[in-house]
């Protein structure tokens, strides 16, 4: 235990605290990739470098592609509503 | 009160799982015996001096079979649930200057992806890793090059023969293993002069390359179903 | 005090999923929580050893255990298959329920 691994598991608790609890969906998506990097960090200061290239490729790469696409397909009922919309 | 209620339950299941798993304390230096036997005599039975991937593609082989499995259930289970008459989101992209610099940082992107598959049984990386980065490789195409330019040039089709030679690459190598060594999925390294070398015998060199292709495939057909829409009324 | 940190980071993914009405939120704290049970593993089985590659000219090296690694790497490549096939659902749920909260979807409910 020395004191940057202190210092990233703060962070770590911080960006998992912002991932959960805010209210718009793109910062929490943002938080997570936050999350996911700084816990690939923390598998190479433990030691396991191949973890770490997997954790960082898929968290910060893949996770926030794949969230971004998916609540941009999402149709909420505020959709319907809006004037311009061609489906309705 | 809600909260107050949750807090104070989720406070007595952390003090019995904190009692309960007091013996995993880190005191000392101590081996398994499974572990033991990977440590001390991995690498020359398997001639790959990455001692995680010579679990994963011999001791364990079957486990990367498995999952290779899962995600090919999640692969057609998630083109099933989307599969309708779709047309891709049409999207322009971004401006000439990000177009023309990913252009230049394209192959550098696809040797480093190449480079971690191929150097799996050397150096911290392997199929997975690599294979990702492929994968990712056509998700920045659609959003630099908007999202028409990876569907018109590469046919699902294509993308979906290419997963499916990744997983036959891989039985292929099991099958191997049967006539050289007497079992599924058994490594046939036999030359221990060659440890160290990019193109050792044996079967993790291959296994790598197949689940390479297979996964980076698969995450590229999850993506792109994923984002098309439907057109309706055409 | 490691082991603490991760636990406590489990139940609060935890609690996220129970007191989340979105679904993307559920979504957010099963992966938080996978990523603190793996986080937890790998941290007690690193013994300060080296990382375990195997190097042909330095032969008597401690290398770390190799065992929780590879179990780590599978499970950080499925959970991503189970994400996305969760976020295929969410989005297949969306398209007739017209909503993403599990408040609103009335079909849970009655």
């Amino acid at each position: 235990m020395t004191l940057i691994e202190y210092f990233l598991l703060v962070f770590l608790f911080g960006a998992a605290l912002s991932a959960l609890f805010s209210r718009e969906n793109l910062t929490s998506i943002i938080s997570l990739s936050i999350f996911s990097t700084i816990s690939a960090v923390l598998y190479l200061l433990y030691r396991a470098p191949d973890v770490a290239l997997a954790q960082i490729v898929i968290g910060a790469g893949l996770y926030t592609a794949i969230f971004i696409s998916a609540i941009s397909q999402i149709r909420t009922d505020r959709q319907k509503n809006r004037p311009e919309d061609p489906l309705q | 009160m809600k909260i107050f209620l949750l807090l104070v339950l989720f406070s007595g299941i952390g003090f019995l799982l904190i009692d309960n798993l007091r013996f995993l304390s880190n005191s000392g230096f101590s081996l398994g015996a499974a572990t033991h036997y990977y440590v001390t005599q991995g690498f020359e039975q398997t001639g790959a001096l990455n001692l995680v991937s010579s679990i994963l593609y011999d001791f364990r082989a079957f486990d990367s079979l498995g999952e290779s499995t899962v995600i090919f259930a999640a692969v057609s289970g998630i083109v099933s649930l989307l599969s309708r008459k779709t047309l891709p989101v049409s999207s322009h992209g971004l401006s000439i200057i990000v177009k023309r610099i990913f252009g230049i940082l394209t192959p550098f992107l696809f040797v480093s992806g190449i480079y971690l598959i191929l150097h799996g049984h050397l150096s911290p990386g392997g199929g997975f890793q690599g294979g990702v980065i492929l994968g990712t490789i056509s998700i920045v195409f659609c959003i630099v090059y908007g999202s028409s330019f990876d569907y018109t040039r590469y046919s699902p089709q294509s993308k979906t023969i290419l997963e499916v030679s990744g997983a036959l690459l891989f039985l292929a190598m099991g099958i191997i293993g049967i006539f050289l060594e007497g079992f599924f999925l058994a490594n046939w390294f036999s030359s221990p002069e060659r440890l160290g070398k990019l193109l050792t015998p044996g079967s993790i060199f291959g296994i790598n390359l197949g689940v390479g292709i297979k996964i980076g495939a698969g995450l590229s057909i999850i993506f792109y179903s994923i984002i098309q829409k439907r057109i309706e009324g055409k | 005090m490691n082991q603490l940190f991760f636990l406590s980071l489990f139940l609060l993914g935890f609690i996220g999923m129970l007191l989340n009405r979105n679904l993307i939120k559920l979504i957010i704290g099963f992966e938080i929580m996978e990523a603190s049970v793996l986080l937890w593993f790998i941290s007690f089985t690193n013994q300060g050893g080296n990382p375990p590659i195997y190097l042909l000219d330095k032969p008597g090296m401690v290398l770390n255990d190799p065992l929780p690694q590879a179990l780590a790497l599978t499970a950080i490549v499925i959970a991503a298959s189970n994400i996305a096939l969760f976020l295929t659902l969410v989005i297949e749920l969306s398209r007739y329920h017209k909503a993403s909260d599990v408040d609103k979807i009335k079909g849970l409910r009655d």
